[in-house]
């Protein structure tokens, strides 16, 4: 389109008002403002701590590679979150849409022997279906998420203990395809070209790292992504600027069940069996690796790269409290501890920098 | 007590709402407050009842013995205490209480801690029988016509005792005799002592009633408590639109009326209660769409998007019947865009980069394999910032961070990058300055030259006299009149303001 207007600035009748405030930079904050790098800090911070107290918090077998199983495992629940986070909805569902697919994917595996692959995309499709029902149902009522997907949580609850008794085996199922005990034990180290190994590196961590890619570009570069976040931003706006917003809340929701689903295949691997405690552990942590990370409750904005310093930050403390032998109890209340105070710290380090950076 | 607003200055993010504006209220008058929009009378009114602060100039009252006191108001409850009643445009009453409870929502007559109702009904009928009103205290408010509940409002204000009294825009909603009662009404307030301000577009009204007035623009007070028998309707609007406004005179556009319209409805109904609409707009047309707030022609701009239910009629696109559900089909099939109304609820993503506010309509032309690049999106902010004239600090700026006038800039380039032949365009310029007020007008005459098919809604009369080729009156969700637009002020808006008062009438 050619539109002949305003030639040069020198026509323009300027909006003299805005210009001293349009002419300086947008109010960006300082470097440590950004809470990615407040986030690596901390970590570093006590990665020291706790290797200077217990010299086995360094040791690759007994800490380094299931910390890092269970990293990966994490950080998959944490984008499960993300994916409706983005929308400024929750999923509370999180755990059990993880159970009802590993119930399917274990159920494959026991009933029609499929191979690993193909169980799990059945268990993904399970995921996806759930999740895009609770994006419907949420969509079309107008019910706030939190409601209906801490509705649609208690209802799987009973449908999968009553799956696992009526057509499960009791609560796991003991069919092992092959693959599962590879990938649960092996690490890249295991796998040698000459005498030139691999890192000790568990082999479910790229399949973790993997996810957290495609979602990061899903949020950044796609037009679906793209969308789903203008809807979490304002959907008012998003309506009017012509973004089909339902189909979009169905997708994010369905995204996110996948992700669970994928987690549970995960957790799964790493336990060693398809049961139906599966997804137990994931709802807090499913909110503390994005929101950690500086994705907002509000939605409209994700990060991918801090979900995976949250998780990562949640791990360590985990670990390195266990290994200075606190009890199951003592390590719940100082997780919740540690996690509160570097939320408050963030919000002060936050607001700090808003102040400095008004002042400029 | 004399009520005097001195030299008050109120700064917002790159604006400067009020700009040394004084307001100078004598008891026993009925004082105009006289601006368009955008002048700073909101934020005068806002400043006066104590909900912002001002950042300059002083608020002061004059004892009946000439002895001077500051005032200061912390909040709306300040002012209320000093004597200064509002009732404003949006209805401030609890529907399901009663006339009486409402009346005496903030002074509730107590005894041994529990509300008297008898005293409750006393005070409510005592502030009534000064308005010479007469109404069931007992009636529920969600059984009152508007009218009523705006008597109701009044004599609330009465109830906590104000001296001052504010009414914003009164007759917005009323009917010609329901105006002519409550300025009855205003009368008798005025001949009890108190001193009334009327905040209103309505310049009939403004010299039926009122003594003095105020002018502002560009937040200044251009004309401070003048006699009003001095004045012509000339001279106010004159005041009012100020010189720089004048500048932008228009020629009649030549407008080919050899193809089908662009956008032509043809006696359509809604499901809100239109009837019977017909409007056209051509290629390189602007037709306006004025009437008063409530008039509903915002909702007719929705239910041609699709957002509202069409029960009646036919919309067609260059001749051709089309149903549209959505603004993404209105978009995709038919490049028609809707530059709305409430930019920062709906216009806007406030939290988001410039560059992703503009590109929003256009990602699915952008993306290549699905994925969009970021420098295509780039390329579209530097393309409108030019175009535009956006003062923007670069396209990964917040949204938020911008003045009014270029929010509502980013709001429009996103449909120009959406290439849209059709743009409704729905009060473009509520609440921004003077001067970003004029390019934006040029903006929308130089799209119209380009050859795109406006529907301007405003309410804004000088606004619609200054752009519009043909101006089409709505009033209560129907079309009462058409003219062509001469551009001429003093002709024109008598003629519109004819057309909603016989429509009223009748």
């Amino acid at each position: 389109m050619n539109v002949p207007m305003q030639q040069s600035d020198a026509t323009v009748p300027t909006d003299e008002l805005a210009t001293e405030s349009a002419q300086r930079p947008p109010r960006g904050l300082p470097f440590w403002a950004n809470p990615r790098l407040g986030l690596l800090a901390v970590i570093v911070v006590l990665v020291l701590v706790f290797s200077s107290l217990r010299s086995s918090f360094l040791n690759t077998d007994l800490t380094l590679v299931p910390m890092q199983q269970d990293l990966s495992v994490f950080l998959v629940v944490g984008l499960a979150q993300l994916a409706v986070l983005s929308l400024g909805h929750m999923n509370l569902a999180v755990p059990r849409m993880a159970a009802i697919s590993a119930f399917a994917m274990g159920w494959c595996y026991q009933h029609l022997s499929v191979p690993l692959w193909l169980g799990l995309v059945a268990g993904l499709i399970v995921g996806a279906a759930v999740g895009a029902l609770a994006g419907w149902i949420i969509s079309a009522t107008g019910v706030n998420s939190f409601v209906v997907t801490l509705a649609l949580d208690f209802a799987l609850v009973g449908l999968v203990s009553l799956l696992y008794s009526h057509i499960g085996d009791g609560v796991a199922f003991a069919a092992h395809p092959a693959g599962m005990n590879t990938l649960r034990n092996d690490t890249f180290s295991d796998y040698c070209a000459g005498n030139v190994c691999g890192p000790p590196v568990p082999l479910i961590v790229p399949i973790a790292l993997l996810a957290a890619v495609l979602v990061a570009l899903l949020f950044r570069l796609s037009r679906v992504g793209r969308e789903i976040l203008m809807t979490g931003s304002n959907a008012r706006a998003a309506r009017l600027s012509g973004i089909p917003v339902s189909r979009r809340v169905v997708q994010a929701h369905a995204l996110s069940g996948t992700l669970a689903a994928l987690a549970g295949f995960l957790l799964a691997i790493n336990s060693g069996a398809f049961s139906a405690d599966i997804g137990n552990s994931f709802l807090l942590p499913s909110f503390l690796g994005p929101v950690l990370g500086g994705t907002l409750l509000s939605g409209g904005a994700v990060s991918v790269l801090g979900t995976i310093f949250g998780a990562a930050l949640t791990e360590v403390i985990r670990t390195g409290l266990n290994l200075l032998n606190f009890s199951v109890q003592d390590l719940n209340i100082y997780i919740g501890l540690v996690l509160l105070v570097a939320l408050s710290l963030d919000r002060v380090r936050h607001v700090l920098a808003e102040r400095r950076g008004s002042r400029a | 007590m004399t009520f005097i607003a001195e030299q008050i200055v109120k700064v917002f993010p790159g604006v400067r709402a009020l700009d040394r504006a004084t307001l100078r209220l004598e008891p026993g008058t009925i004082h105009a407050l006289l601006g368009e929009n955008g002048a700073g009378k909101s934020t005068l009114i806002k400043v006066v009842t104590g909900v912002y602060q001002p950042d300059g100039g002083r608020l002061l009252s004059t004892a009946e013995d000439g002895s001077l006191t500051e005032l200061s108001f912390g909040g709306p409850l300040d002012a209320q205490r000093a004597g200064i009643g509002v009732v404003h445009q949006e209805r401030n009453l609890v529907p399901a209480f009663s006339v009486a409870e409402n009346i005496a929502l903030q002074a509730v007559p107590k005894r041994r801690g529990f509300v008297d109702q008898e005293a409750m009904r006393g005070l409510a009928r005592r502030c009534l029988d000064r308005l010479d009103v007469h109404l069931d205290v007992d009636r529920p408010v969600s059984s009152l016509s508007v009218a009523q509940m705006q008597l109701v409002e009044i004599a609330k204000a009465l109830a906590v005792d104000s001296k001052v009294l504010l009414l914003d825009e009164p007759t917005a909603s009323l009917t010609g005799d329901e105006a002519e009662a409550l300025y009855t009404v205003v009368g008798a307030l005025r001949d009890q002592g108190h001193s009334v301000v009327l905040v209103t577009h309505k310049l009939e009204e403004v010299f039926a009633v009122a003594d003095t007035m105020t002018v502002l623009r560009d937040g200044r007070s251009v004309a401070e408590a003048q006699p009003l028998a001095e004045h012509t309707r000339d001279d106010v609007v004159t005041l009012m639109v100020g010189r720089a406004h004048a500048d932008l005179q228009l020629d009649s556009r030549s407008v080919d009326t050899t193809t089908a319209p662009a956008l032509e409805l043809e006696n359509v109904s809604t499901a809100q209660g239109h009837h019977n609409i017909s409007l056209h707009v051509r290629r390189g047309e602007i037709l306006g769409l004025y009437g008063l707030v409530g008039a509903g022609r915002s909702e007719l701009a929705r239910a041609v998007l699709g957002l509202d239910a069409i029960t009646g009629g036919t919309v067609r696109i260059s001749g051709e019947p089309v149903r549209i559900s959505s603004v993404g089909q209105a978009l995709q099939r038919h490049r028609l865009g809707y530059v709305t109304e409430n930019r920062k609820e709906e216009g806007v993503f406030l939290d988001q980069t410039i560059a992703r506010n503009v590109s929003v309509t256009v990602w699915r032309r952008l993306a290549r394999l699905g994925l969009v690049r970021g420098n295509d999106e780039r390329a579209l902010v530097e393309q409108y910032r030019e175009q535009l004239g956006m003062r923007i600090s670069g396209p990964t700026q917040l949204a938020g961070q911008l003045s009014g006038g270029n929010q509502q800039k980013v709001s429009l380039a996103k449909w120009l990058a959406a290439d849209c032949d059709i743009l409704v365009i729905d009060e473009p310029t509520v609440g921004i300055d003077v001067r970003t007020k004029a390019a934006f007008h040029e903006l929308i005459v130089g799209l119209a030259d380009a050859g795109i098919a406006i529907l301007l809604i405003s309410s804004d009369l000088p606004e619609m006299i200054t752009l519009a080729d043909r101006i089409a009156v709505m009033s209560e969700y129907r079309i009462v009149g058409e003219l062509d637009n001469d551009h001429r002020y003093e002709r024109t808006s008598h003629a519109v303001i004819r057309m909603i008062h016989a429509e009223i009438a009748s």
